[in-house]
Order: C-alpha cells, then sequence, then structure tokens
C-alpha cells in the first residue's frame, strides 16, 4: 500500500506544533507539498523538511521514525488513515480527533486523545498525564473512541471524559476518571490515589485493588453481565477483561457522593 | 468566587484558615482585615466572629482559633469532599470519615456551624495549594466555596506569599485572558497549566533562553528545572544577588520597586494599591530596562512572517 513515511533527522531544540502531520491532509497532497506544510519550531515557522525526510505521496497512511518527544498535535483532529509512530511521541497525540487509528512503539506525552471524538489510540509504552481529558476549561473530555496504553500512566486519566473506552495495562497515578461523566476506565495495573474523585457516572474497572475516597460507598459483589459484552470487545484490542463466576467476582462502589454522582468503581476480586 | 478584604473586614462572622499559619506568616491579617476589626455588621469585633484553623500540626495560629480540625497530612482533598458530601446530607460512615484523622462529631459541628454563619470565608495557603493533589485541592476548596452558596453567603480567596505574586496574575488576566501558563508562539495567547506553565517548560527542557524578572526560581524549583537554567541563556532582573542570578548568563541590577521605583502592587484581594518611591536608586526600574529591551527587538524583523495560524480547532 502506498506509504508517506517521515524521518526525524535530529531531535527539535524547543518544542515543534506539527498538527499538519494529518492523514486528512497528506491524502490530497504531493510530495512536494507535504514538506513545505508549515510547521512551528517555537515562534517560527519552518517547513516539515527542515526536521523530516519525508518519503511517499498521497496517502492517508503515515509511518514516522525518530525520537519525537518534543513534536506535539501529531494527527491533531484526523479523521481517517492510520499513523504509526516509531519511537517516543509528544503532547496532544490524536486529541480532537474524529476517526481512524494512531500507533505508538513508544512512549507518549500528556493528553493523548484529549477531547477525541471516535477512533483508535495504542500506546505500546507508557503515556502521560490527562490520557483523554478535557482542556482547561471545557466541560468534556473524551466522547467516544478507544485509547489502550500498555505501559503506565499519569494523573488525571479520563478527566471529564463522556463516553468511550481508556485501558491501561499499567498503573495509573492519581485522579482517574477526575469528574468523569460516563464511559469506562480500565485499570489492569490499579492506580495511586483518588481514584474516581468527583465522578458524576462512569464505570471505572481495576483489576488491582485501590485506596478509594472515603465518599464512595460499597454496594455489593457481583458479575455484570455487559462485561461478557465488553470483555469481547476488549479481546480484539488484546486486552484480557475476566468476566466468569468461576474466576472471580467484581466488588462495585458507587459514588462520588460529594458531587452527589452515581459513577461506578468495580475491583475485581479473584476466586480463592 | 471571592470579595475584598474589605468585605470580609465589615462582614465575615466564620473564617477558615486552611492549610496556613497567618499568626507568623501574615502576622496583620488577623489584626486588619480577619479577625479582630469592629465593624456596623460586626460591633463587638472578635467576639462576633468564629474562626477555624484547619492544618496538619499545631502551629501558632492554634491560640487564636475557636476550633482546630487537624487533618491527616495529605487527606485534604477527600476532607473537603466529605463535607461536600455532608452538606447536602449524603450518608457517608464514620470509618470513612475518620480516613481523614477527624472525628463525625466534628465535622457536623463544622458544618453547622458554616450553615449558621451569614458571611463565611475560606482563606487557604501552600499547606492546601502546594501538596499532593495541588491545583485539584484548591479547586474542591473553591467549589465547596460555591455551593455553600445554596445556604449562605461564602468565599474563598488564596493566601498569596511575599512579593507581588497577584499582581502578575492580575496583569497577565487583563491582558491575554488567562493568569500564567501562556504560551505566544503562535502569535496569540493559548492558556494550558502543564504544558506552559514555567516550571514544567523548565522541567522537561523545552526552552533555548529564560528571561526572569523579579523572582528567583533557583532557591524554589525542581533540580531539573535548575539544571537547565544554567544550560540555557538566562537572563535576570532583580535588585539583589539571588540564587537565579548566580548561575545566570546576564544580571541586570534594578531599582527595588515599590522602594526607590514607582508602580503599582495588587494586595491578596486584587486591590492596586500604588507606590511612590521613598530612595533614589542608581539603578534603572524593571519596567525600564524591559522597555529598551522591547524597542532593541522592535528593530529586528518581523519573526512572524505570514499572519499567525490559529490550530485548526482552539484550545
Amino acid at each position: 500500500m502506498n506509504k508517506i513515511k517521515l524521518t526525524l533527522r535530529e531531535k527539535p531544540v524547543v518544542v515543534l506544533e506539527a498538527e499538519v502531520i494529518s492523514p486528512d491532509l497528506f491524502v490530497e497532497q504531493s510530495n512536494e507539498e507535504i514538506r513545505a506544510s508549515v510547521v512551528y519550531h517555537g515562534k517560527r515557522q519552518k517547513r516539515i523538511d527542515d526536521f523530516f525526510d519525508v518519503e511517499g505521496e498521497r496517502s492517508d497512511c503515515i509511518e514516522i521514525h525518530g525520537d519525537l518527544n518534543r513534536v506535539r498535535h501529531v494527527g491533531r483532529a484526523m479523521t481517517r488513515g492510520e499513523v504509526t509512530i516509531h519511537g517516543d511521541v509528544g503532547m496532544h497525540l490524536g486529541a480532537l480527533m474524529k476517526g481512524g487509528t494512531i500507533e505508538v512503539h513508544g512512549n507518549a506525552g500528556d493528553w493523548v486523545g484529549g477531547e477525541m471524538k471516535k477512533g483508535k489510540i495504542h500506546i505500546h509504552g507508557d503515556a502521560g498525564q490527562q490520557v483523554g481529558a478535557a482542556y482547561r476549561g471545557s466541560i468534556l473530555g473524551m466522547q467516544g473512541g478507544t485509547i489502550v496504553v500498555d505501559g503506565n500512566a499519569g494523573i488525571e486519566v479520563g478527566m471529564r471524559m463522556r463516553r468511550g473506552i481508556i485501558v491501561i495495562g499499567g498503573t495509573a497515578r492519581d485522579f482517574v476518571g477526575l469528574q468523569m461523566k460516563g464511559g469506562t476506565i480500565l485499570l489492569c495495573g490499579g492506580a495511586e490515589i483518588r481514584t474516581g474523585a468527583w465522578m458524576q457516572r462512569g464505570t471505572i474497572i481495576s483489576l488491582k485493588e485501590l485506596a478509594l475516597m472515603p465518599t464512595f460507598a460499597e454496594s455489593g459483589a457481583y458479575n455484570p453481565t455487559f462485561l461478557n459484552v465488553y470483555s469481547q470487545h476488549l479481546q480484539a484490542l488484546g486486552v484480557q477483561l475476566p468476566y466468569a463466576e468461576a474466576d472471580g467476582r467484581y466488588r462495585r462502589y458507587s459514588g462520588d457522593r460529594g458531587v452527589p454522582g452515581k459513577g461506578e468503581i468495580l475491583i475485581w476480586e479473584p476466586a480463592v | 468566587m471571592t470579595c475584598t478584604l474589605g468585605e470580609v473586614k465589615n462582614r465575615a462572622d466564620f473564617i477558615v484558615y486552611w492549610g496556613g499559619n497567618p499568626a507568623e506568616c501574615h502576622p496583620r491579617h488577623f489584626t486588619k482585615y480577619a479577625l479582630m476589626p469592629k465593624s456596623q455588621f460586626l460591633p463587638r469585633g472578635r467576639k462576633d466572629r468564629t474562626m477555624v484553623l484547619v492544618d496538619i500540626r499545631e502551629t501558632k495560629s492554634v491560640k487564636a482559633s475557636d476550633v482546630f480540625l487537624q487533618v491527616r497530612p495529605g487527606k485534604d482533598f477527600e476532607l473537603i469532599t466529605v463535607l461536600r458530601a455532608m452538606i447536602k446530607d449524603q450518608p457517608i460512615s464514620e470509618a470513612q470519615i475518620a480516613e481523614t484523622g477527624l472525628s463525625v462529631e466534628q465535622l457536623q459541628d463544622f458544618v453547622a456551624r458554616m450553615k449558621a454563619a451569614r458571611f463565611g470565608v475560606f482563606f487557604f495557603g501552600m499547606g492546601l495549594s502546594m501538596t499532593r493533589g495541588k491545583h485539584m485541592n484548591s479547586a474542591a476548596l473553591l467549589t465547596l466555596a460555591a455551593e455553600m452558596n445554596a445556604f449562605t453567603k461564602f468565599v474563598a480567596m488564596p493566601m498569596r506569599g511575599h512579593g507581588n505574586v497577584t499582581g502578575a496574575d492580575v496583569i497577565m488576566r487583563w491582558q491575554t485572558g488567562y493568569p500564567f501558563g501562556i504560551s505566544f508562539n503562535r502569535g496569540y495567547p493559548r492558556y494550558n497549566p502543564g504544558e506552559f506553565s514555567t516550571v514544567d517548560v523548565l522541567v522537561r527542557g523545552d526552552t533555548d533562553c529564560a528571561f526572569i524578572i523579579g523572582a528567583d526560581p533557583g532557591a524554589t524549583m525542581p533540580k531539573p528545572a535548575i539544571e537547565h537554567l544554567k544550560r540555557v541563556p538566562t537572563i535576570v532582573l532583580d535588585p539583589h544577588v539571588t540564587h537565579t542570578s548566580k548561575m545566570a548568563r546576564v544580571h541586570i541590577t534594578t531599582a527595588p520597586a515599590g522602594i526607590s521605583a514607582p508602580g503599582t502592587a495588587y494586595r491578596m484581594d486584587e486591590i492596586p494599591l500604588p507606590l511612590r518611591p521613598a530612595l533614589e536608586s542608581p539603578y534603572p526600574s524593571d519596567e525600564e530596562v524591559v522597555r529598551r529591551i522591547k524597542e532593541t527587538i522592535l528593530k529586528k524583523p518581523d519573526w512572524m512572517g505570514e499572519r499567525p495560524q490559529m490550530l485548526t480547532t482552539q484550545v
């Protein structure tokens, strides 16, 4: 398949804002047009080929090589296509995206999939803070789509999210699902403190014990039926979610009563 | 939701200091604004007011308080969220409350006092805003104050540190719309604390120059940030030799503002106070230095090139 390959020649000295690296734009551009796309190196306007070697043209399949941890806004608001990054990547990866897939073989910065609506992001390494979160002053975070992080994540994962699924394979830090309004967060390696703080609705599933806020109340243990469906859906993404009664059950906590909210936290309790 | 200290002085009959030690850090706060003054609405002064101190340890401010609530360190956010639930009569179990280091009776008494107040104020200090949770701890207290307005008048105000920190926030706010953490690199202000706030930018090493006016990050910021300041050309404007100026490439000595240079200082409640210089100084003021630097920069060609290009959807 026709592919566009970008290779970073050397790491930018200051932040490089490259929202032009998006399948929506590249699919209609010739190699020369892609090379001439404007990126912001700090305050200065530069061309993409000042930093990257560009191969290929007119494709919505982009492959990027190099240490991009100062390159921000990659795949911003994209609606189609594929972006594959071999190396680390900076903040706002796939923010506001409405479709397509992003795969990162490395670590990602903060605001991965911030306020995204649709599409899929898979980070094979660690992610930074505010995964799938709302921007400052905004009411809704992620409103759909899927984010899978194989490694750890920072604070405020899924802050104010409304819909969609976030999977954290490792450990998340404080404030997972802060002010969450809907959607699902799956924590395979547990989280630090204040999980689900101020949540209104939505589901946080943890496969490890959690230190909960004092405003959550225990409300039974069971095996929710909807998890069978979830488990099958997540299996396609390579995530194992236990649900069979023979393997154990989920303890359910509801809250956050400070709001007061109707969110739920499910903590997996394996059968002995 | 905030007010001026004049309103506190004249009307506030319920004062809460949270995570601060005003007796030692803001010694005139009690006598000038918060506790002692008599007014038309509080004719008996201190006797008409209730003061609650919330802190993790007993400080000298405890003596001035009517009620002292000793919260377990790092449990401020939990305590405030429990209070948010309690003011709305949500059931919270005793064991859950005990986690915060306080008893049910203490919190019930606190909530009853808050609801009975005519005008309540939360003053919060670094013990709240600079411990684990940071901005969310402050956000929690501000939300509690907002929600208390369903019952009675309640406001919250940060106890600001030394120097004109409020002034910096106020000026940035009316100039750009945002108080701090602003980037101008696309030609218009964008706000995103965590991405553009000074300490984060320096820790990640995302700048190739630093220009510091009247601040001493070398004494307060984490080590990676200081290491980065040493690496890049750092320019400091300060009347004194500071930790930062010692490692800076350039240190321009300026006249101390308020003493030898005129200007406007902002009180912690954002009231501007004009300052007249009392002494002459051989050094230029910060303003003059910055103006001359700006004039020189304006002689260079415009870096913006074509007009600023907005991000497709505003962040």
